[in-house]
């Protein structure tokens, strides 16, 4: 069975700061178990290969790091994934972002949630063959991670209460 | 003299770049071609145990890891000096060809797609993996998706996991597959077939029946008289798994067929003071420069060489394919002859797809597959040893030295795009020699046909990094040459 809302992990364990996703999957997976509604779940992907872990759920975290213009190492962002808008003018197949793969799915008809959100972390370090993150992004876990349960914690509820108004529903 | 650089800008340092200066006149100077890779890996691999290296270089490209898990589930049995079980061998082979399927379903439509199905000169913004979906149909594009996720189906029931496979270890593999998992995979294995029959339908109505398109593909713009390299089977025809290397000369004589042990008596590497990627060159050959010809020892390692060096392929529909391709450039359809067209390899990527699907189903109904040996724990140590497999993108070589605990010393990567950097740099440069032209305007259409002749190749940059939104943009700049200054910025990305 596929879980209805799905937190998903981006990045690469062995550079720096690019390895914040597996961390933050680590300590989630943790604290929240095994639950039918949740999955937690890492990928060291790109492109179409997330598409197949996205589709059939009704609510999708994504989480990695980012590197933007004037961000500050360590600097938490939150916002849908539709503001970002990358070329869907393809030179070889590592330019398929996950924007493009996403749009691609939808107009393929593909179930994908109309709303995927995304909290990313800003990097400071994303060369460096390392298994250890700089220490501001180490800094912004915690914070990243009660972000993450808040999310977590209203999906969840929502998702009870819709289960209850069904049911109350079904009610002759 | 005006420069001209395309650059796949990446929030990395150290990302690809072409430049191409320009004269005065509009005539092309010189070409340089950069590609940017994750630096250090083979440092960074030092240390380890070896079994673990299955596991980390996937973390070298986030579009082909299960390549580099294969290779390097090779070179480990190797180091143990291990022969995996005939079962497990037969399970990795299929799993491969299953991921085999689903790459080049990928870069048939989402970017060769675009240049044929939607056409080079069409606008930018229909020139896209959404404009192959408005001009084939949404239901093709379904079958495309339907197509990854068959891939993905096999490498989760076989690879354990279905976004990084993690059954492989020295000696074969750590999970059986049980009856019901084996009729699953038949099942997949003919919904393959179908789907590569399909794309050869797609190949024949929408680029081979377009002469225009046929005779791009046959221009001298587009075309490299280089060696050719490939694995091949007993048989000398095509496989991804396994094999001996094969290399052929520019006129399809046998130069080489070698143990992937022996690489090292074959291939060397030449260094660019602009470059951090080394290119790869024959060492009996010698490198003569970026040239082509029997006296310079460029090759291409790529889906058209892999045709180029075999006697065919080792399924029917396929074998159909291959003839019918080699009739139809060469009008020779034993394949003796081989095809430079660099523009062919989309069409040879497509016979290696029909070949990957057809593959797949047969494999999938060996009766040993379900068998309880799949491990041969290895008893001893080598201390070294090399795993070659057949990347999407070319030979790809995997070479560990340990010591008697199995921990790497050293290790040495050759990946498939960097076969091919020699190549991809003469190709850019002479696609640019005969579009740039004295006179002539650079347009977003000339940067389009400039950008094919390597975007044949699917070049792997360096993808390691995967921060948001991931992917890999490109810009465009063209320079004064003599002074340094940007004339014009056309960013591909947008």
């Amino acid at each position: 069975m596929i879980a209805p809302v799905l937190v998903l992990c981006l990045g690469n364990e062995v550079l720096t700061d690019d390895r914040v996703g597996v961390v933050i999957a680590d300590h989630l997976r943790q604290r929240w178990g095994n639950l039918d509604e949740l999955e937690i779940a890492f990928a060291a992907l790109a492109g179409f290969r997330l598409l197949e872990l996205m589709r059939d759920r009704r609510r999708i975290l994504i989480v990695d790091s980012i590197c933007t213009c004037n961000g500050v190492p360590g600097e938490i962002h939150f916002f849908e994934l539709g503001v970002l808008t990358p070329s869907k003018n393809l030179t070889t197949s590592h330019q398929i972002s996950l924007p493009v793969a996403v749009e691609l799915g939808k107009q393929l008809g593909m179930n994908i949630c109309e709303q995927i959100d995304v909290l990313a972390i800003e990097a400071g370090d994303i060369e460096t063959l390392s298994e250890t993150l700089t220490p501001q992004v180490a800094a912004a876990v915690p914070a990243a991670l009660k972000r993450i349960d808040d999310w977590i914690r209203t999906q969840l509820e929502v998702r009870k209460h819709v289960g209850k108004r069904r049911l109350a529903n079904a009610r002759p | 003299m005006k420069s001209v650089v395309i650059d796949p800008i990446t929030r990395l340092e150290g990302h690809g770049k072409i430049h191409l200066f320009v004269e005065d006149d509009g005539t092309l100077a010189n070409c340089y071609f950069q590609i940017p890779e994750l630096r250090g890996f083979e440092k960074f691999c030092q240390g380890r145990p070896v079994e673990e290296l299955a596991r980390i270089t996937t973390r070298i490209c986030g579009v082909c890891p299960d390549a580099h898990h294969m290779a390097s589930a090779k070179a480990a049995d190797a180091v143990y000096g291990v022969t995996i079980p005939s079962a497990a061998r037969k399970l990795r082979e299929l799993m491969y060809n299953a991921f085999y399927a689903g790459d080049h379903t990928t870069h048939f439509f989402a970017l060769g797609g675009p240049d044929f199905v939607c056409g080079p000169d069409a606008p930018k913004a229909e020139r896209n993996i959404l404009g192959v979906i408005a001009k084939v149909g949404v239901d093709a594009g379904k079958k495309v998706i339907a197509q990854r996720a068959r891939g993905q189906r096999i490498i989760e029931i076989i690879g354990g996991k279905k976004v990084h496979p993690v059954t492989s270890v020295p000696g074969g593999l750590t999970k059986r597959i049980s009856k019901a998992e084996q009729e699953e995979m038949i099942q997949i294995g003919r919904e393959m077939v179908e789907f590569g029959q399909f794309t050869i339908q797609v190949l024949n109505d929408i680029v081979l029946a377009n002469q225009a398109y046929v005779d791009l593909i046959l221009s001298d713009t587009y075309a490299h008289r280089t060696y050719n390299m490939g694995l091949v089977d007993e048989n000398n025809k095509v496989t991804f798994y396994d094999g001996r290397v094969r290399v052929t000369d520019p006129n399809g004589k046998e130069h080489a067929l070698y143990e992937p042990k022996d690489y090292l008596d074959y291939v060397a590497e030449h260094v660019e003071p602009y470059s951090y990627l080394k290119y790869p060159f024959l060492k009996k050959v010698g490198w003569k420069g970026f040239v082509d010809g029997v006296d310079s020892g460029v090759y291409k390692a790529s889906p058209l060489s892999r045709l180029n060096v075999s006697d065919g392929m080792a399924t029917p529909l396929a074998q159909a394919e291959y003839e019918r391709f080699y009739e139809t450039l060469t009008g020779d359809r034993t394949g003796q002859t081989p095809v430079h067209s660099t523009l062919a390899t989309h069409w040879a990527r497509v016979v290696e797809l029909m070949f990957a699907c057809e593959a797949t189903c047969q494999q999938a109904q060996d009766d040993e597959l379900t068998s309880e040996e799949i491990l041969n724990p290895p008893d001893g140590i080598v201390g070294e040893g090399v795993g070659i497999v057949e990347a999407p993108r070319g030979t790809l070589t995997h070479h560990y030295k340990t010591d008697q605990n199995g921990i790497v010393t050293e290790a040495n990567l050759i990946v498939g795009t960097t076969n091919n950097n020699a190549p991809i740099t003469m190709s850019i440069k002479k696609a640019a020699e005969g579009l740039i032209t004295k006179g002539s305007e650079i347009t977003d259409g000339v940067l389009n046909r400039i950008e094919m002749a390597f975007r044949a190749y699917d070049p792997c940059f360096g993808c390691a990094t995967h921060t948001l939104p991931g992917g890999m943009p490109l810009e465009l700049i063209i320079h004064d040459a003599d002074t340094g200054e940007i004339v014009k910025t056309v960013n591909r990305n947008r």
